[in-house]
């Protein structure tokens, strides 16, 4: 069977902080309809993997693509494809957790923003704390928050670090259904995660990281 | 392996031959069933023993003497006394040359600008202490000692002084010098520095007493009360110095000064009483409400350090938003980039407070032109609109302090950018149009322009106020990782001067031609270039992205071109 074109490429991917290497000729394939686990002990470069996969780092070698196109964080196009969910996303203090949503919605052209504000609320259930500020919210909510605004937008890849981070235990259930339906769905995810409820319900694929971001196991 | 090695291991006794193990019972160690739990009732703790021991915990491990403190601070101390030293040379001279001028505009200006000061200086008495406490105390002491059953009225009543003493010391002080410079005779200064100084101690001491209470109403209608009194009277400053107003309004400098000396004993007499009630009110403060104020102190000490006074905005817009806590949401208008413009759009309704500050550097440009300094205008007006238009660029701040939020949207740095200017630029507008008057010339010795002159003036002033505050919040943090630059103060990161200067630089360049004459199309000119730089067109980051990905595509399709197999020429 012909293999599918791949969503994402990665090539030979390094990255170094000073003298410091954290990731060494990092490979990687990820086509529609695919979930890509990686997983490895703290340290391994599993979130700098992630970083440079979105453009938050820039690679010192290697390259990215998606749909065939170079990442480049200034590409508006990526970020059409790309959801992501990873530590550094800020809030506006001053704006309720609806109002982000359904901003977020409209900057990516969603025609009816309202419905799917309501829809994306009531999964992540923050529908009691929708007129909320986020410096009032807990963390579990504002991760639950950070969740949301990658469902509310269109999407081809979802790209997460460590999802399940400060969720309850309900919430990881609820994450991983959520997940296994989107790859259902067709979209491909890469997700850096030690939750064994997601890696099992969610992966069609683990990839164990050594140190350097080196590739111990792909299974 | 070095010699010092092996004398080590020589020297080490070789090891007798082991000896026969005794043949040893094992015993099985009993369950623990015993965990500490004191069966004695506790002592009374001594609060100022408890204090005192803290402290020489502390005094050993101090990292320096405080000779070695002097030694490197001697250039910082040394500058300090030549420039207070030239400072206080400079007021006694103004002082000398103001109380010389009799015109009514003079006379107006030196009793109504200090109490202006006074007032103001109420104003910011209350409303700093309501934002730290004002008694505070440490994440560290609240949990520490606030958790045990110890007097906090004894560990806090230390903590009254540095409040009061610093309201007393500054307020006092700016008084004096604006007393001084508006040329007040010294008793006057004495008068009305006095006032300000006891009355804003004994309104921290007000504070103070309603802290325990968490009752902010009184004091915020005071505050109010007290900014609006200084505008007022700053209204009344300018609208003399116009002619707009005959300056018989401002009574005999006599009757102010009996009544500013009466202000202060009044409030002396205030502060005592409040500082009794308060000190038996200390053990009733909430150790939340004491560690918030520590918390938000500690959190702007780092800013401090960094001179990031973004950050200092940051961290307090966070806390007020954080006690609002809740809004009532409103639906977004349009799509893509419309949205978010919309949505700035809905900020101005959400925080109209944030008009106050707008509205108050317009006075700026009148007041100015009033009191002779037309020239310089452009310069004041435009860092006022700084101050003015900074609570308007919340979303830009936002989007450009962490990349996360700007990845999700689906818009170029520039685009974002842009769109998150455009709100503040329609308000610069306004403030352009509005400032107009003021540049054309309202005084008979301000300015002298032709009207479309004065608008172009004015509109200029504008653009530079808010590209001054485009800098000022999308400044990146200091890199601390860049080599360092010498200095008498020691090695410090280039980016730590800089920020001292963010914003005002802007205003400095775009207005630096109409002060020195030039004509008005250069600071157009200097506007424009700025105007794509602080868009991030010129952004180095993604210029050095582009041209690293145009390199990597260039040697990959050399690459390529060099493995190709040359075909052989057929016969």
């Amino acid at each position: 069977m012909a293999r599918k074109t791949p969503v994402l490429k990665v090539t030979n991917l390094k990255k170094a902080f000073g003298p410091v290497v954290i990731v060494d000729g990092f490979n990687l394939e990820v086509a529609a309809g695919e979930a890509v686990a990686l997983t490895g002990r703290n340290g391994a470069g599993k979130s700098t993997v992630l970083r440079c996969l979105i453009g938050a780092d820039k690679p010192d070698d290697g390259t990215v693509e998606v749909n065939g196109t170079r990442v480049s964080e200034t590409n508006p196009e990526i970020r059409r494809d790309v959801a992501t969910v990873i530590d550094d996303l800020d809030f506006f203090p001053d704006l309720s957790v609806v109002e982000h949503l359904d901003l977020l919605a409209r900057a990516h052209g969603i025609p009816d923003a309202d419905t799917a504000v309501d829809e994306v609320l009531h999964e992540v259930q923050l529908v009691p704390q929708s007129g909320q500020l986020p410096g009032t919210l807990s963390s579990g909510q504002r991760r639950r928050l950070a969740l949301a605004t990658a469902f509310i937008r269109p999407r081809k890849l979802l790209i997460l670090d460590e999802p399940e981070q400060r969720l309850d235990t309900e919430g990881v259930e609820w994450l991983a259904e959520r997940l296994a339906a989107e790859r259902t769905r067709g979209l491909a995810i890469v997700m850096a995660s030690h939750e064994p409820v997601l890696v099992e319900r969610v992966a069609t694929r683990v990839v164990r990281l050594g140190d350097r971001a080196e590739v111990l196991a792909d299974e | 392996m070095s010699k010092k090695s092996r004398k080590l291991i020589r020297a080490t006794p070789v090891a007798d031959a082991a000896p026969e193990p005794d043949v040893v019972e094992e015993t099985v160690a009993p369950p623990r069933e015993f965990f500490f739990l004191p069966d004695v009732e506790p002592l009374d703790v001594d609060e100022k023993q408890l204090h005192q021991e803290m402290k020489v915990w502390r005094h050993g491990r101090a990292t320096r003497t405080l000779g070695q403190i002097l030694q490197d601070s001697y250039v910082m101390l040394f500058s300090l006394v030549v420039v207070g030293a030239m400072i206080t040379s400079a007021v006694l001279r103004a002082q000398g040359e103001v109380a010389g001028c009799n015109t009514e505009a003079c006379a107006s200006g030196r009793l109504l600008l200090p109490s202006a000061t006074v007032l103001a200086c109420f104003a910011l008495a209350l409303g700093v202490s309501r934002l730290f406490g004002p008694v505070l105390a440490s994440a560290a002491e609240g949990f520490w000692l606030m958790d045990a059953p110890i007097s906090r009225k004894r560990l806090l009543r230390g903590r009254l002084v540095p409040p009061l003493a610093l309201a007393f010391g500054v307020s006092g002080l700016a008084t004096a010098l604006v007393g001084a410079l508006s040329g007040l005779s010294w008793p006057q200064v004495a008068a009305w520095s006095g006032a300000a100084a006891f009355g804003s101690a004994a309104l921290v001491a007000f504070a103070a007493s309603e802290q325990p209470r968490e009752r902010a109403v009184v004091i915020k209608v005071l505050q109010a009360l007290f900014g609006t009194a200084a505008l007022a009277v700053l209204l009344v400053v300018v609208s003399v110095a116009a002619g707009w107003l005959p300056a018989s309004v401002v009574s005999s400098a006599g009757g102010l000064t009996l009544v500013m000396a009466g202000i202060a004993a009044v409030a002396l007499i205030a502060l005592a009483a409040l500082l009794v009630t308060t000190v038996a009110r200390l053990d009733q403060i909430r150790r939340a409400r004491l560690v918030s104020g520590g918390s938000l102190v500690s959190g702007m000490q780092g800013a401090m350090f960094a001179l990031d006074f973004g950050l200092i905005r940051d961290i307090l817009v966070e806390r007020r938003m954080a006690e609002k806590g809740h809004v009532r949401p409103t639906r977004g208008r349009g799509l893509g980039l419309g949205a978010l413009i919309w949505r700035d759009v809905e900020r101005l309704r959400r925080s109209p407070s944030s008009f106050l500050g707008l509205g108050m550097s317009l006075l700026v440009p009148y007041a100015a032109d009033a009191l002779r300094m037309s020239q310089l205008n452009p310069l004041l007006s435009g860092l006022a609109l700084v101050a003015g238009l900074v609570p308007f660029l919340g979303s830009l701040r936002v989007l450009t302090r962490t990349g996360g939020l700007a990845r999700s949207f689906p818009f170029k740095t520039a685009q974002l950018r842009t769109a998150a200017m455009a709100v503040p630029a329609g308000l610069a507008l306004l403030w352009g149009l509005a400032a107009t008057p003021a540049f054309v010339g309202i005084a008979s010795t301000g300015a002298d322009r032709p009207f479309v002159d004065g608008l172009i003036v004015s509109l200029i002033t504008a653009l530079a106020g808010l590209f001054g505050a485009v800098r000022w919040v999308t400044a990146k943090k200091v890199d601390y990782q860049t080599p360092m630059m010498a200095t008498a103060s020691g090695a410090l990161p280039p980016g730590l001067i800089v920020n001292l200067f963010r914003g005002i630089d802007m205003v400095a360049l775009i207005t630096a031609p109409l002060i020195l004459g030039a004509p008005p199309y250069w600071s157009l000119a200097i506007a424009a270039v700025v105007y794509f730089g602080l868009r991030g067109s010129f952004s180095m980051d993604e210029l050095k992205a582009e041209q690293e990905a145009a390199q990597r595509e260039l040697a990959a399709s050399k690459e390529a071109q060099a493995t190709k197999k040359i075909p052989r020429p057929t016969r």
